[in-house]
Protein backbone atom coordinates (compact mmCIF):
# COMPACT_ATOMS: atom_id res chain seq x y z
CA UNK A 1 0.00 0.00 0.00
CA UNK A 2 3.01 2.73 1.21
CA UNK A 3 4.93 1.80 -1.99
CA UNK A 4 1.69 2.33 -3.91
CA UNK A 5 1.49 5.65 -2.46
CA UNK A 6 4.71 6.69 -3.25
CA UNK A 7 4.21 5.22 -7.00
CA UNK A 8 1.07 7.38 -7.21
CA UNK A 9 2.88 10.81 -5.78
CA UNK A 10 5.59 10.14 -8.34
CA UNK A 11 3.01 10.00 -10.82
CA UNK A 12 1.29 12.83 -9.69
CA UNK A 13 4.60 14.67 -9.56
CA UNK A 14 5.27 13.97 -13.21
CA UNK A 15 2.36 15.00 -14.68
CA UNK A 16 2.85 18.29 -12.47
CA UNK A 17 5.86 18.80 -14.27
CA UNK A 18 4.27 18.35 -17.55
CA UNK A 19 1.94 20.67 -16.83
CA UNK A 20 4.68 23.21 -16.34
CA UNK A 21 6.69 22.94 -18.88
CA UNK A 22 3.43 23.10 -21.41
CA UNK A 23 2.55 25.89 -19.51
CA UNK A 24 5.79 27.54 -19.76
CA UNK A 25 6.75 26.73 -23.23
CA UNK A 26 3.01 28.31 -24.20
CA UNK A 27 3.81 31.69 -22.21
CA UNK A 28 7.33 32.02 -24.19
CA UNK A 29 6.05 31.63 -27.21
CA UNK A 30 3.89 34.72 -26.39
CA UNK A 31 1.10 35.72 -29.68
CA UNK A 32 2.92 32.79 -32.12
CA UNK A 33 1.14 29.81 -32.83
CA UNK A 34 2.99 26.33 -32.50
CA UNK A 35 6.19 26.00 -33.87
CA UNK A 36 5.61 25.22 -37.83
CA UNK A 37 7.95 21.90 -38.53
CA UNK A 38 8.23 19.89 -42.14
CA UNK A 39 5.49 16.95 -42.13
CA UNK A 40 7.23 15.12 -44.23
CA UNK A 41 10.65 15.12 -45.92
CA UNK A 42 11.37 18.50 -47.02
CA UNK A 43 14.90 17.67 -48.92
CA UNK A 44 13.83 16.18 -52.41
CA UNK A 45 11.64 19.53 -52.78
CA UNK A 46 15.04 21.47 -51.63
CA UNK A 47 17.90 19.82 -53.55
CA UNK A 48 15.63 20.06 -56.67
CA UNK A 49 17.88 22.09 -59.24
CA UNK A 50 14.80 24.58 -60.10
CA UNK A 51 14.13 25.38 -56.62
CA UNK A 52 17.90 25.84 -55.83
CA UNK A 53 17.90 27.95 -58.88
CA UNK A 54 14.77 30.09 -57.53
CA UNK A 55 16.23 30.45 -54.09
CA UNK A 56 19.58 31.37 -55.08
CA UNK A 57 18.24 34.00 -57.23
CA UNK A 58 15.82 35.08 -54.61
CA UNK A 59 18.90 35.44 -52.40
CA UNK A 60 20.71 37.79 -54.31
CA UNK A 61 24.38 38.54 -54.47
CA UNK A 62 25.08 41.90 -52.72
CA UNK A 63 29.03 41.93 -52.74
CA UNK A 64 28.81 45.04 -50.09
CA UNK A 65 27.16 42.74 -47.80
CA UNK A 66 28.63 39.28 -48.19
CA UNK A 67 32.29 41.03 -47.88
CA UNK A 68 31.46 43.28 -44.49
CA UNK A 69 33.42 44.05 -42.19
CA UNK A 70 34.11 41.56 -39.67
CA UNK A 71 35.92 41.16 -36.78
CA UNK A 72 39.02 39.05 -37.21
CA UNK A 73 42.31 38.48 -35.13
CA UNK A 74 44.06 38.88 -37.78
CA UNK A 75 43.67 42.56 -39.31
CA UNK A 76 47.06 42.15 -41.65
CA UNK A 77 46.52 43.67 -45.65
CA UNK A 78 48.08 42.50 -48.82
CA UNK A 79 49.44 44.94 -51.12
CA UNK A 80 50.89 43.52 -54.77
CA UNK A 81 51.29 44.73 -58.02
CA UNK A 82 49.40 43.15 -60.73
CA UNK A 83 48.60 43.08 -64.69
CA UNK A 84 45.06 43.68 -65.40
CA UNK A 85 44.60 40.10 -66.44
CA UNK A 86 45.56 39.00 -63.14
CA UNK A 87 43.20 41.59 -61.56
CA UNK A 88 40.27 40.18 -63.48
CA UNK A 89 41.47 36.64 -62.58
CA UNK A 90 41.17 37.94 -58.61
CA UNK A 91 38.34 39.21 -59.07
CA UNK A 92 36.54 36.09 -60.78
CA UNK A 93 37.99 34.40 -57.61
CA UNK A 94 36.35 36.59 -54.89
CA UNK A 95 32.96 36.41 -56.83
CA UNK A 96 33.47 33.08 -55.93
CA UNK A 97 34.47 33.28 -52.55
CA UNK A 98 31.07 34.93 -52.07
CA UNK A 99 28.79 32.35 -53.78
CA UNK A 100 30.30 29.93 -51.64
CA UNK A 101 29.54 32.38 -48.21
CA UNK A 102 26.39 31.94 -49.53
CA UNK A 103 25.90 28.21 -49.36
CA UNK A 104 22.79 27.04 -48.16
CA UNK A 105 22.60 25.23 -45.22
CA UNK A 106 21.36 22.25 -45.65
CA UNK A 107 17.42 20.81 -45.27
CA UNK A 108 17.03 17.80 -44.08
CA UNK A 109 14.55 15.86 -42.27
CA UNK A 110 14.63 15.68 -38.25
CA UNK A 111 16.20 12.38 -37.34
CA UNK A 112 14.90 10.21 -34.37
CA UNK A 113 16.82 8.97 -31.91
CA UNK A 114 16.04 4.95 -31.88
CA UNK A 115 17.84 2.21 -30.03
CA UNK A 116 20.18 0.15 -32.25
CA UNK A 117 21.52 -3.09 -30.67
CA UNK A 118 24.39 -4.59 -32.09
CA UNK A 119 25.24 -7.49 -29.79
CA UNK A 120 23.73 -8.73 -26.62
CA UNK A 121 26.39 -10.01 -24.28
CA UNK A 122 24.71 -11.30 -20.87
CA UNK A 123 28.27 -13.06 -19.73
CA UNK A 124 29.61 -9.58 -19.60
CA UNK A 125 27.14 -7.95 -16.92
CA UNK A 126 28.63 -6.14 -14.50
CA UNK A 127 31.77 -6.05 -15.46
CA UNK A 128 32.26 -2.37 -15.16
CA UNK A 129 29.97 -0.25 -12.82
CA UNK A 130 30.53 2.86 -15.74
CA UNK A 131 28.90 2.44 -19.46
CA UNK A 132 32.18 2.48 -21.63
CA UNK A 133 32.00 4.38 -24.97
CA UNK A 134 34.15 3.62 -28.29
CA UNK A 135 34.83 5.83 -30.68
CA UNK A 136 36.26 5.29 -33.86
CA UNK A 137 39.11 8.30 -34.37
CA UNK A 138 40.23 7.01 -37.88
CA UNK A 139 41.85 9.95 -39.85
CA UNK A 140 39.69 11.27 -42.69
CA UNK A 141 36.47 9.72 -42.03
CA UNK A 142 33.42 11.80 -42.83
CA UNK A 143 31.57 12.51 -39.37
CA UNK A 144 28.75 10.31 -40.51
CA UNK A 145 30.60 7.65 -41.31
CA UNK A 146 32.35 7.62 -37.83
CA UNK A 147 31.33 4.66 -35.63
CA UNK A 148 30.26 5.54 -31.92
CA UNK A 149 29.25 2.08 -29.59
CA UNK A 150 28.61 1.84 -26.52
CA UNK A 151 29.16 -1.22 -24.17
CA UNK A 152 26.36 -1.10 -21.21
CA UNK A 153 26.83 -1.96 -17.50
CA UNK A 154 24.59 -4.94 -18.79
CA UNK A 155 26.86 -6.21 -21.15
CA UNK A 156 24.79 -4.76 -24.11
CA UNK A 157 26.77 -3.20 -27.32
CA UNK A 158 24.70 -0.85 -29.09
CA UNK A 159 25.28 2.36 -30.90
CA UNK A 160 25.53 5.45 -28.99
CA UNK A 161 22.64 7.96 -29.08
CA UNK A 162 22.85 10.83 -31.02
CA UNK A 163 23.55 13.30 -28.24
CA UNK A 164 26.55 11.05 -27.00
CA UNK A 165 27.48 11.06 -30.58
CA UNK A 166 27.94 14.19 -31.13
CA UNK A 167 29.58 15.05 -27.72
CA UNK A 168 32.46 12.45 -28.94
CA UNK A 169 32.59 14.00 -32.53
CA UNK A 170 33.22 17.36 -30.61
CA UNK A 171 35.57 16.14 -28.07
CA UNK A 172 37.87 14.05 -30.53
CA UNK A 173 37.05 16.28 -33.73
CA UNK A 174 36.49 19.76 -32.46
CA UNK A 175 34.40 22.28 -34.91
CA UNK A 176 35.46 25.90 -34.02
CA UNK A 177 32.87 27.91 -32.49
CA UNK A 178 30.82 25.03 -31.40
CA UNK A 179 30.78 24.07 -27.58
CA UNK A 180 30.38 20.81 -25.73
CA UNK A 181 27.50 22.29 -23.89
CA UNK A 182 25.00 24.17 -25.68
CA UNK A 183 24.92 27.92 -25.28
CA UNK A 184 22.20 29.25 -22.70
CA UNK A 185 21.18 31.31 -25.37
CA UNK A 186 19.43 28.76 -27.25
CA UNK A 187 17.43 28.04 -23.90
CA UNK A 188 13.79 29.24 -24.37
CA UNK A 189 13.71 32.95 -22.66
CA UNK A 190 17.37 33.47 -23.65
CA UNK A 191 16.40 33.14 -27.20
CA UNK A 192 12.61 34.97 -26.73
CA UNK A 193 15.22 37.94 -25.62
CA UNK A 194 17.74 37.55 -28.70
CA UNK A 195 14.69 37.02 -31.09
CA UNK A 196 13.28 40.26 -29.53
CA UNK A 197 16.77 42.05 -30.04
CA UNK A 198 16.14 40.92 -33.38
CA UNK A 199 19.50 39.78 -33.37
CA UNK A 200 18.55 36.94 -36.42
CA UNK A 201 21.43 36.35 -38.48
CA UNK A 202 23.67 36.26 -35.01
CA UNK A 203 21.02 33.32 -33.92
CA UNK A 204 20.93 31.52 -37.27
CA UNK A 205 25.38 31.84 -37.65
CA UNK A 206 25.43 30.53 -34.52
CA UNK A 207 22.56 27.99 -34.71
CA UNK A 208 24.28 26.27 -38.02
CA UNK A 209 27.54 25.92 -36.43
CA UNK A 210 25.75 24.32 -32.89
CA UNK A 211 23.32 21.91 -34.15
CA UNK A 212 23.59 19.74 -37.14
CA UNK A 213 20.63 20.63 -39.61
CA UNK A 214 19.05 16.89 -38.79
CA UNK A 215 18.66 17.82 -35.35
CA UNK A 216 15.25 18.44 -33.79
CA UNK A 217 16.73 21.57 -31.81
CA UNK A 218 17.58 23.17 -35.45
CA UNK A 219 14.64 22.52 -36.98
CA UNK A 220 12.07 24.16 -33.80
CA UNK A 221 15.00 27.00 -33.43
CA UNK A 222 14.85 27.63 -37.26
CA UNK A 223 11.76 27.70 -37.41
CA UNK A 224 10.83 30.12 -33.99
CA UNK A 225 13.31 32.64 -36.05
CA UNK A 226 11.62 32.43 -39.21
CA UNK A 227 8.30 32.93 -38.04
CA UNK A 228 9.58 36.08 -35.64
CA UNK A 229 11.18 37.45 -38.92
CA UNK A 230 7.62 37.56 -40.51
CA UNK A 231 6.14 38.84 -37.83
CA UNK A 232 8.39 41.97 -37.59
CA UNK A 233 8.81 41.95 -41.59
CA UNK A 234 12.65 42.70 -41.09
CA UNK A 235 13.34 40.03 -44.35
CA UNK A 236 16.14 42.32 -45.56
CA UNK A 237 18.10 41.46 -42.52
CA UNK A 238 18.45 38.36 -43.72
CA UNK A 239 18.32 39.27 -47.55
CA UNK A 240 22.13 37.83 -49.08
CA UNK A 241 22.76 35.75 -46.30
CA UNK A 242 22.87 31.90 -46.94
CA UNK A 243 19.89 31.90 -44.56
CA UNK A 244 17.70 33.33 -47.22
CA UNK A 245 16.71 30.83 -49.51
CA UNK A 246 15.95 27.98 -46.43
CA UNK A 247 13.84 31.15 -44.88
CA UNK A 248 12.04 31.28 -48.25
CA UNK A 249 11.74 27.74 -48.86
CA UNK A 250 10.08 27.57 -44.96
CA UNK A 251 7.71 30.34 -46.05
CA UNK A 252 6.44 28.92 -49.20
CA UNK A 253 6.24 25.15 -47.66
CA UNK A 254 3.87 26.57 -45.00
CA UNK A 255 1.92 28.79 -47.41
CA UNK A 256 2.95 32.06 -45.56
CA UNK A 257 4.70 34.11 -48.26
CA UNK A 258 2.20 37.08 -48.02
CA UNK A 259 4.26 39.27 -45.99
CA UNK A 260 7.89 38.76 -47.32
CA UNK A 261 6.11 39.12 -50.78
CA UNK A 262 4.95 42.13 -49.64
CA UNK A 263 8.67 43.20 -48.80
CA UNK A 264 9.64 42.23 -51.85
CA UNK A 265 7.08 44.28 -54.15
CA UNK A 266 7.36 47.50 -51.87
CA UNK A 267 11.45 46.73 -52.30
CA UNK A 268 11.04 46.45 -56.41
CA UNK A 269 12.26 43.18 -56.75
CA UNK A 270 9.33 42.11 -58.69
CA UNK A 271 11.46 39.45 -60.32
CA UNK A 272 12.04 38.00 -57.31
CA UNK A 273 8.36 38.06 -56.00
CA UNK A 274 7.68 36.12 -59.06
CA UNK A 275 10.34 33.84 -58.25
CA UNK A 276 8.78 33.19 -54.93
CA UNK A 277 4.94 32.97 -55.79
CA UNK A 278 6.57 30.52 -58.76
CA UNK A 279 8.41 28.93 -55.76
CA UNK A 280 5.15 28.41 -54.18
CA UNK A 281 3.26 27.14 -57.23
CA UNK A 282 5.54 24.42 -57.43
CA UNK A 283 5.98 23.51 -53.89
CA UNK A 284 2.44 23.00 -53.85
CA UNK A 285 1.93 21.92 -57.46
CA UNK A 286 -0.91 24.65 -57.14
CA UNK A 287 -0.32 26.21 -61.27
CA UNK A 288 1.78 24.53 -63.81
CA UNK A 289 1.76 27.95 -65.77
CA UNK A 290 4.64 29.25 -63.56
CA UNK A 291 7.31 27.58 -65.41
CA UNK A 292 6.18 29.62 -69.04
CA UNK A 293 7.04 32.66 -66.65
CA UNK A 294 10.22 31.67 -65.56
CA UNK A 295 11.41 30.44 -69.30
CA UNK A 296 10.74 34.52 -70.33
CA UNK A 297 12.51 35.63 -67.46
CA UNK A 298 15.50 33.41 -68.41
CA UNK A 299 15.16 34.76 -72.22
CA UNK A 300 15.32 38.45 -71.31
CA UNK A 301 17.82 38.44 -68.36
CA UNK A 302 21.00 39.23 -70.26
CA UNK A 303 24.11 36.92 -68.99
CA UNK A 304 25.97 39.39 -67.44
CA UNK A 305 29.50 38.99 -66.03
CA UNK A 306 29.40 40.36 -62.55
CA UNK A 307 32.98 40.33 -61.92
CA UNK A 308 34.14 42.40 -64.93
CA UNK A 309 31.39 44.80 -63.90
CA UNK A 310 32.35 45.03 -60.46
CA UNK A 311 36.17 45.55 -62.23
CA UNK A 312 34.99 48.33 -64.18
CA UNK A 313 32.99 50.08 -60.99
CA UNK A 314 36.61 49.47 -58.79
CA UNK A 315 38.36 50.82 -61.60
CA UNK A 316 36.03 54.00 -62.40
CA UNK A 317 36.39 53.70 -65.85
CA UNK A 318 34.49 56.79 -67.72
CA UNK A 319 31.39 55.23 -68.98
CA UNK A 320 31.72 56.04 -73.06
CA UNK A 321 28.52 55.30 -73.78
CA UNK A 322 25.77 57.80 -72.65
CA UNK A 323 23.14 54.44 -72.66
CA UNK A 324 25.25 53.75 -69.30
CA UNK A 325 24.67 57.09 -67.64
CA UNK A 326 21.35 57.40 -68.27
CA UNK A 327 21.01 53.74 -66.56
CA UNK A 328 22.86 54.69 -63.56
CA UNK A 329 21.21 57.81 -63.09
CA UNK A 330 17.35 55.93 -63.29
CA UNK A 331 18.63 53.07 -61.66
CA UNK A 332 16.66 50.49 -64.41
CA UNK A 333 17.19 49.22 -67.37
CA UNK A 334 15.46 48.93 -70.36
CA UNK A 335 15.84 45.11 -69.91
CA UNK A 336 14.28 45.67 -66.38
CA UNK A 337 11.12 47.44 -67.38
CA UNK A 338 10.73 44.28 -69.88
CA UNK A 339 10.88 42.35 -66.83
CA UNK A 340 8.26 44.49 -64.68
CA UNK A 341 6.36 43.81 -67.53
CA UNK A 342 6.27 40.26 -67.40
CA UNK A 343 6.07 39.96 -63.94
CA UNK A 344 3.55 42.08 -62.59
CA UNK A 345 0.54 40.41 -64.62
CA UNK A 346 1.68 37.26 -62.69
CA UNK A 347 1.82 38.89 -59.18
CA UNK A 348 -1.32 40.51 -59.88
CA UNK A 349 -2.72 36.94 -60.67
CA UNK A 350 -1.71 35.38 -57.26
CA UNK A 351 -2.80 38.00 -55.16
CA UNK A 352 -6.13 37.95 -56.88
CA UNK A 353 -6.42 34.00 -56.62
CA UNK A 354 -4.90 32.87 -53.93
CA UNK A 355 -3.36 35.73 -51.58
CA UNK A 356 -4.31 36.68 -47.80
CA UNK A 357 -3.92 39.95 -47.10
CA UNK A 358 -4.97 41.16 -50.11
CA UNK A 359 -5.99 44.77 -49.93
CA UNK A 360 -2.39 45.06 -48.59
CA UNK A 361 -0.78 43.84 -51.60
CA UNK A 362 -3.22 44.92 -53.96
CA UNK A 363 -1.88 48.51 -52.57
CA UNK A 364 1.65 47.80 -53.02
CA UNK A 365 1.67 46.46 -56.84
CA UNK A 366 -0.35 49.66 -57.58
CA UNK A 367 1.94 52.17 -56.34
CA UNK A 368 4.74 50.41 -57.32
CA UNK A 369 3.40 50.49 -60.59
CA UNK A 370 2.68 53.99 -60.74
CA UNK A 371 6.47 54.60 -59.42
CA UNK A 372 8.14 52.33 -62.35
CA UNK A 373 5.80 53.97 -64.93
CA UNK A 374 7.19 57.40 -63.78
CA UNK A 375 10.58 56.14 -64.28
CA UNK A 376 10.45 54.77 -67.45
CA UNK A 377 8.46 57.68 -69.09
CA UNK A 378 11.74 59.63 -67.84
CA UNK A 379 13.67 56.91 -69.07
CA UNK A 380 12.43 56.95 -72.45
CA UNK A 381 12.51 60.68 -72.47
CA UNK A 382 16.42 61.28 -71.70
CA UNK A 383 16.83 58.61 -73.74
CA UNK A 384 14.51 60.27 -76.84
CA UNK A 385 16.38 63.72 -75.72
CA UNK A 386 20.42 61.95 -76.34
CA UNK A 387 19.52 60.13 -79.46
CA UNK A 388 19.99 57.12 -77.47
CA UNK A 389 17.42 54.17 -78.95
CA UNK B 1 43.16 61.07 -14.03
CA UNK B 2 42.59 64.77 -12.60
CA UNK B 3 40.20 65.72 -15.09
CA UNK B 4 38.03 63.21 -14.11
CA UNK B 5 38.30 64.21 -10.69
CA UNK B 6 37.67 67.64 -11.53
CA UNK B 7 34.31 66.32 -13.50
CA UNK B 8 33.55 64.09 -10.30
CA UNK B 9 33.89 67.11 -7.86
CA UNK B 10 31.52 69.33 -10.34
CA UNK B 11 29.01 65.89 -10.30
CA UNK B 12 29.22 66.09 -6.22
CA UNK B 13 28.11 69.90 -6.70
CA UNK B 14 25.37 69.72 -9.03
CA UNK B 15 22.13 69.48 -8.09
CA UNK B 16 21.26 66.00 -10.31
CA UNK B 17 23.62 64.00 -8.91
CA UNK B 18 21.91 64.40 -5.45
CA UNK B 19 18.61 63.66 -7.03
CA UNK B 20 20.20 60.63 -8.62
CA UNK B 21 21.83 59.71 -5.11
CA UNK B 22 18.43 59.66 -3.25
CA UNK B 23 16.46 57.54 -6.00
CA UNK B 24 19.76 54.92 -5.56
CA UNK B 25 20.51 55.24 -2.25
CA UNK B 26 18.10 56.29 0.38
CA UNK B 27 19.67 55.99 3.55
CA UNK B 28 23.09 57.58 4.52
CA UNK B 29 25.69 56.30 1.70
CA UNK B 30 25.27 59.78 -0.29
CA UNK B 31 28.70 59.53 -2.22
CA UNK B 32 29.11 58.41 -6.00
CA UNK B 33 32.69 58.26 -6.37
CA UNK B 34 33.00 58.02 -2.67
CA UNK B 35 37.33 58.50 -3.47
CA UNK B 36 36.55 62.29 -4.39
CA UNK B 37 34.80 63.95 -1.87
CA UNK B 38 38.35 64.17 0.28
CA UNK B 39 40.33 65.42 -2.48
CA UNK B 40 37.80 68.31 -3.89
CA UNK B 41 36.34 71.28 -2.02
CA UNK B 42 32.95 70.99 -1.24
CA UNK B 43 31.19 74.41 -0.09
CA UNK B 44 28.76 73.28 2.64
CA UNK B 45 26.34 75.52 1.76
CA UNK B 46 25.09 73.58 -1.78
CA UNK B 47 26.14 70.13 -0.72
CA UNK B 48 23.86 67.87 1.92
CA UNK B 49 27.01 65.38 2.25
CA UNK B 50 29.12 68.40 3.45
CA UNK B 51 27.77 68.61 7.11
CA UNK B 52 27.82 65.09 7.68
CA UNK B 53 31.79 64.70 6.38
CA UNK B 54 32.62 67.75 8.39
CA UNK B 55 31.97 66.12 11.64
CA UNK B 56 34.47 62.95 10.75
CA UNK B 57 38.12 63.49 10.68
CA UNK B 58 40.21 63.19 7.85
CA UNK B 59 41.40 59.89 8.63
CA UNK B 60 37.57 58.30 9.33
CA UNK B 61 36.34 60.17 5.65
CA UNK B 62 39.46 58.23 4.29
CA UNK B 63 38.72 55.15 5.58
CA UNK B 64 34.65 55.51 4.15
CA UNK B 65 35.65 56.27 0.65
CA UNK B 66 38.13 53.45 0.48
CA UNK B 67 35.76 50.91 1.94
CA UNK B 68 34.32 48.50 -1.03
CA UNK B 69 32.69 46.26 1.31
CA UNK B 70 29.18 47.27 0.67
CA UNK B 71 28.29 45.29 -2.47
CA UNK B 72 26.55 47.36 -5.35
CA UNK B 73 23.79 45.16 -7.32
CA UNK B 74 24.43 45.14 -11.07
CA UNK B 75 20.99 46.63 -11.74
CA UNK B 76 22.45 50.13 -10.53
CA UNK B 77 25.63 49.62 -12.54
CA UNK B 78 24.02 49.71 -15.08
CA UNK B 79 21.69 52.61 -14.44
CA UNK B 80 24.83 53.83 -13.85
CA UNK B 81 26.48 54.01 -16.87
CA UNK B 82 23.75 55.44 -18.56
CA UNK B 83 23.12 58.32 -15.95
CA UNK B 84 24.40 61.97 -16.62
CA UNK B 85 26.45 61.38 -13.37
CA UNK B 86 28.52 58.93 -15.65
CA UNK B 87 28.31 61.42 -18.42
CA UNK B 88 29.72 64.30 -16.70
CA UNK B 89 32.69 62.12 -15.48
CA UNK B 90 34.00 60.11 -18.43
CA UNK B 91 32.56 61.63 -21.09
CA UNK B 92 32.49 60.03 -24.46
CA UNK B 93 35.56 58.39 -23.57
CA UNK B 94 36.20 54.83 -22.53
CA UNK B 95 36.23 54.00 -18.90
CA UNK B 96 40.32 52.58 -19.28
CA UNK B 97 40.82 55.59 -21.94
CA UNK B 98 42.32 58.24 -19.43
CA UNK B 99 43.69 55.74 -16.95
CA UNK B 100 47.54 55.78 -16.60
CA UNK B 101 49.33 53.00 -14.88
CA UNK B 102 52.25 54.41 -12.11
CA UNK B 103 55.38 53.27 -12.21
CA UNK B 104 58.81 53.27 -11.30
CA UNK B 105 61.28 53.88 -14.55
CA UNK B 106 60.71 54.69 -18.21
CA UNK B 107 59.85 50.59 -18.92
CA UNK B 108 56.25 49.29 -17.07
CA UNK B 109 56.15 46.03 -15.19
CA UNK B 110 54.95 43.18 -17.59
CA UNK B 111 51.59 42.34 -15.20
CA UNK B 112 49.72 45.29 -13.83
CA UNK B 113 48.95 44.86 -10.03
CA UNK B 114 47.41 41.45 -8.29
CA UNK B 115 44.68 43.11 -6.75
CA UNK B 116 43.70 46.97 -5.59
CA UNK B 117 41.37 45.97 -3.45
CA UNK B 118 42.65 43.86 -0.03
CA UNK B 119 40.32 43.39 2.99
CA UNK B 120 37.89 45.33 1.80
CA UNK B 121 39.83 48.21 1.73
CA UNK B 122 41.97 49.70 -1.79
CA UNK B 123 45.34 49.20 -0.84
CA UNK B 124 46.71 51.49 -3.36
CA UNK B 125 47.32 55.04 -4.30
CA UNK B 126 46.14 54.45 -8.16
CA UNK B 127 43.57 51.66 -8.01
CA UNK B 128 42.47 50.51 -12.00
CA UNK B 129 39.93 51.80 -13.90
CA UNK B 130 37.53 48.97 -12.65
CA UNK B 131 38.60 49.60 -8.85
CA UNK B 132 38.57 53.06 -8.63
CA UNK B 133 35.01 53.68 -9.10
CA UNK B 134 33.09 51.51 -7.31
CA UNK B 135 29.77 51.36 -9.46
CA UNK B 136 31.37 49.69 -12.25
CA UNK B 137 30.76 45.69 -11.38
CA UNK B 138 31.69 43.39 -13.71
CA UNK B 139 28.92 41.41 -14.42
CA UNK B 140 27.54 39.54 -17.65
CA UNK B 141 24.49 41.89 -17.69
CA UNK B 142 26.67 44.98 -17.82
CA UNK B 143 26.65 45.16 -21.24
CA UNK B 144 27.79 48.35 -21.75
CA UNK B 145 31.09 48.18 -19.64
CA UNK B 146 32.05 44.76 -21.39
CA UNK B 147 31.43 46.39 -24.82
CA UNK B 148 34.20 49.08 -23.41
CA UNK B 149 36.85 46.82 -22.85
CA UNK B 150 36.32 44.44 -26.67
CA UNK B 151 38.41 45.31 -29.63
CA UNK B 152 35.87 46.62 -32.21
CA UNK B 153 38.69 45.42 -34.67
CA UNK B 154 39.46 41.67 -33.26
CA UNK B 155 36.19 41.07 -31.32
CA UNK B 156 39.18 40.02 -28.72
CA UNK B 157 39.30 40.95 -25.02
CA UNK B 158 41.56 43.90 -24.52
CA UNK B 159 44.48 42.99 -22.73
CA UNK B 160 45.36 44.52 -19.30
CA UNK B 161 48.87 46.41 -20.95
CA UNK B 162 46.61 48.61 -22.39
CA UNK B 163 43.70 48.72 -20.11
CA UNK B 164 45.56 49.05 -16.74
CA UNK B 165 42.69 46.82 -15.43
CA UNK B 166 44.44 44.63 -12.13
CA UNK B 167 45.16 40.94 -12.69
CA UNK B 168 41.69 40.12 -9.82
CA UNK B 169 39.53 42.45 -12.24
CA UNK B 170 40.70 41.51 -15.84
CA UNK B 171 40.30 37.57 -14.95
CA UNK B 172 36.36 38.82 -13.41
CA UNK B 173 35.97 40.33 -17.27
CA UNK B 174 37.21 37.12 -18.99
CA UNK B 175 34.66 35.47 -17.08
CA UNK B 176 31.84 37.80 -17.35
CA UNK B 177 32.49 38.33 -21.04
CA UNK B 178 32.73 34.64 -21.84
CA UNK B 179 29.34 34.54 -19.69
CA UNK B 180 27.62 37.53 -21.77
CA UNK B 181 28.88 35.53 -25.20
CA UNK B 182 26.95 32.32 -23.91
CA UNK B 183 23.67 33.70 -23.06
CA UNK B 184 23.66 35.70 -26.18
CA UNK B 185 23.81 39.13 -24.85
CA UNK B 186 27.18 40.04 -26.82
CA UNK B 187 27.01 39.23 -30.41
CA UNK B 188 30.17 38.22 -32.34
CA UNK B 189 31.29 36.95 -35.64
CA UNK B 190 30.29 33.39 -35.73
CA UNK B 191 33.20 31.55 -37.75
CA UNK B 192 31.87 30.24 -41.03
CA UNK B 193 31.12 26.84 -40.94
CA UNK B 194 31.31 25.06 -44.84
CA UNK B 195 29.12 22.00 -45.49
CA UNK B 196 29.87 19.07 -47.12
CA UNK B 197 26.52 18.89 -49.18
CA UNK B 198 26.56 15.44 -50.12
CA UNK B 199 27.25 14.01 -46.28
CA UNK B 200 24.14 15.15 -45.92
CA UNK B 201 22.06 14.91 -49.38
CA UNK B 202 24.37 12.25 -50.84
CA UNK B 203 22.60 9.23 -49.41
CA UNK B 204 19.04 10.20 -50.72
CA UNK B 205 20.82 9.86 -54.24
CA UNK B 206 22.18 6.62 -53.52
CA UNK B 207 18.40 5.35 -52.37
CA UNK B 208 17.15 6.77 -55.31
CA UNK B 209 18.98 4.98 -57.39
Amino acid sequence: MFLRQIYNYANLRASFHALQRAASSTGNTGTASATLLYNRDPQPRFTDPETQKLLQSMTQLQLEKIFQKTTVPDNSVDYKLMTMDMLEDEFRKSIERAKNRLQMPPVVQMKKDERRIISNDSALSGFSDTKYVITDITYGLRQTERKVVVRQTDGTLEHAPMEITKRMHQLYFPLTGRSIRTPRMFADEHLQRCLDEQKYLFILNRMVVQFDPFEPEFHTISSRVYQHINETKQFDILRSTRHFGPMTFFFAWHRCIDDLLYDMVRRDYLQNAAELIALLYKLHDMEPNYKNILKQIDEIKPKEDLALKELEKALKRASSDVKEDIQSAIGKTQVDFELDDLCLPFIEDYISKHALKKVQLELATQTIKEINAEKRQLFEGISKAHGVA
Amino acid sequence: MITILRAISRNLINEKFSVVNRVCFPQQLTYFHSGATLRCDVKPEENVNSSESNNLTADEIKKRQNDRTQVIPVETSMRYLKSSAYKETYGDQLVWEQYRRNHKGAIPPRKTRKTCIRKGVISTGNPCPICRDEYLVLDHRNIDLLQQFISPHTGQILSYSKTGLCQKKHFQLTVAVERARDYGLITFDVPFREFDLDEYYGKAEVKKE
